[in-house]
């Protein structure tokens, strides 16, 4: 049955569509749990809130989980859905500038948008900095296009690379995600509590 | 009260959600496998199978071949003995037991081209048939009866009988047109040939002759 789209049932043009509906949920959940709060986003660095590390995590898994239970009882054909292309040292090299980004700005890029919309003044700054970079990287494109379009490793996942059942991985996976959530309640519980809004 | 048994419960329920993840996971660990189907789904092969896009017959073909159509690529799938003694002009030596190589994927698994396929009759195209419909590969066409009928059909055709519609005259004269194309020679052609080959020469003798001798005497 599906994914929806590839397999026809729905015309391409509701790929729009569904993309703001489900963008608006992010946006609106995003904010009521408090992720438009840099001080929130950045405590996952400095050890006083993990909620960041526990709900992408979370998130992960629940997808993982309902997506191979969908495509185990056919409503969804795994193998259609788009799988992300690895070029692996734009990747490295990126994740360490988002990083950095993250750590300073205390925003992620979809949490700075949900910060400008209620008017906090660090995300204007912030989606600033992402423009001038959008700026940047394109005026430069010549430079970094090697790096961008380099080292393409195609469209690979976890389980392919080390060839595991993907149930078992995905077990391993949960396993791994309780034990890091506990470990990082270990680490909260240690440090120095830190009152924010 | 209430709220303190509340308060009691929720203390719990992250080792709860713990627990129902650990389970979920662990659920699709045990769940019984099954061989998933890959591939074509049945419905689509059979809708395949029955339609009538899937053979070619022997007509359209040379009619495809005589007009230099570009867009087809003839396979034939006899061993290679078969292929060198006789194939259609142009066709592709693909023996049925080196159908699924990775060589032969080139050939078949493209949508440029429409792939026909043939063998002695349809027997062993047919079969070759169903291996790429199970594999996905479009636009695979199986030439009807195979070389067999395209000998008896193009080749040879059979004259129609005095009683037989004009549509059947009409359809042999195509088909002996084809023939000729395809290297068929008739004996009404042969007949026609040498006499006009005999009147020629000696046309053209006489008229040297004559030219040439009161050249000669003059000098």
């Amino acid at each position: 049955m599906g994914p929806l789209i590839p397999n026809d049932l729905l015309s391409h043009e509701w790929n729009f569509i569904i993309a703001i509906i489900i963008g608006i949920a992010f946006g609106y959940i995003l904010e009521a749990s408090g992720f438009s709060s840099s001080r929130k986003l950045a405590g996952v660095f400095y050890g006083y809130d993990f909620v960041v590390l526990k709900v992408f995590f979370t998130a992960a898994l629940v997808s993982i989980i309902g997506i191979l239970y969908m495509d185990y009882l056919g409503y969804l054909d795994f193998n259609l859905l788009y799988i992300h292309p690895t070029y692996l040292w734009g990747a490295i090299i990126g994740g360490i500038i988002m990083g950095l980004g993250f750590v300073s700005g205390g925003f992620c890029p979809g949490t700075s948008l949900c910060g400008v919309a209620i008017g906090k003044i660090d995300a204007w700054v912030f989606v600033g900095g992402i423009l001038i970079g959008i700026f940047f990287f394109s005026e430069f494109y010549t430079l970094f296009e090697p790096l961008y379009n380099g080292s393409f490793d195609g469209y690979v996942t976890l389980m392919d690379t080390f060839g595991v059942d993907p149930y078992w991985f995905v077990f391993g996976f949960t396993i791994l995600a309780i034990v890091s959530f506990y470990l990082a309640d270990l680490v909260r519980k240690r440090v120095k509590k830190v009152f924010y809004n | 009260m209430i709220n303190r048994k509340l308060a009691k419960v929720l203390s719990f329920r992250y080792i709860v959600l713990a627990v129902v993840f650990i389970a979920l996971a662990g659920g699709l660990v045990l769940l019984p496998k099954f061989e998933k189907h890959e591939g074509i789904k049945p419905e689509k092969l059979l809708s395949n199978a029955i339609s009538s896009e899937r053979y070619i017959s022997s007509d359209e073909l040379a009619h495809k071949i005589i007009n230099q159509d570009p867009s087809f690529l003839l396979i034939d799938v006899r061993d290679e003995e078969s292929y060198s003694k006789y194939s259609l002009p142009n066709s592709i030596n693909i023996p049925l037991e080196k159908l699924l190589e990775d060589d032969s994927e080139g050939y078949l698994n493209q949508d440029e081209f429409d792939v026909i396929l043939f063998s002695n009759d349809n027997f062993y195209s047919d079969q070759a048939w169903l291996l790429c419909n199970r594999l996905e590969y479009k636009n695979m066409r199986v030439l009807e009866g195979g070389i067999n009928t395209w000998f008896t059909t193009i080749i040879k055709p059979e004259k129609p009988t005095e009683n037989q519609p004009a549509s059947d005259f009409e359809l042999y004269a195509f088909r002996k047109a084809a023939s000729m194309y395809f290297g068929v020679v008739y004996p009404d052609q042969v007949k026609a040939e040498p006499i006009e080959k005999k009147a020629a020469p000696k046309k053209i003798i006489s008229v040297k002759k004559k030219k040439k001798m009161p050249v000669e005497g003059g000098c």
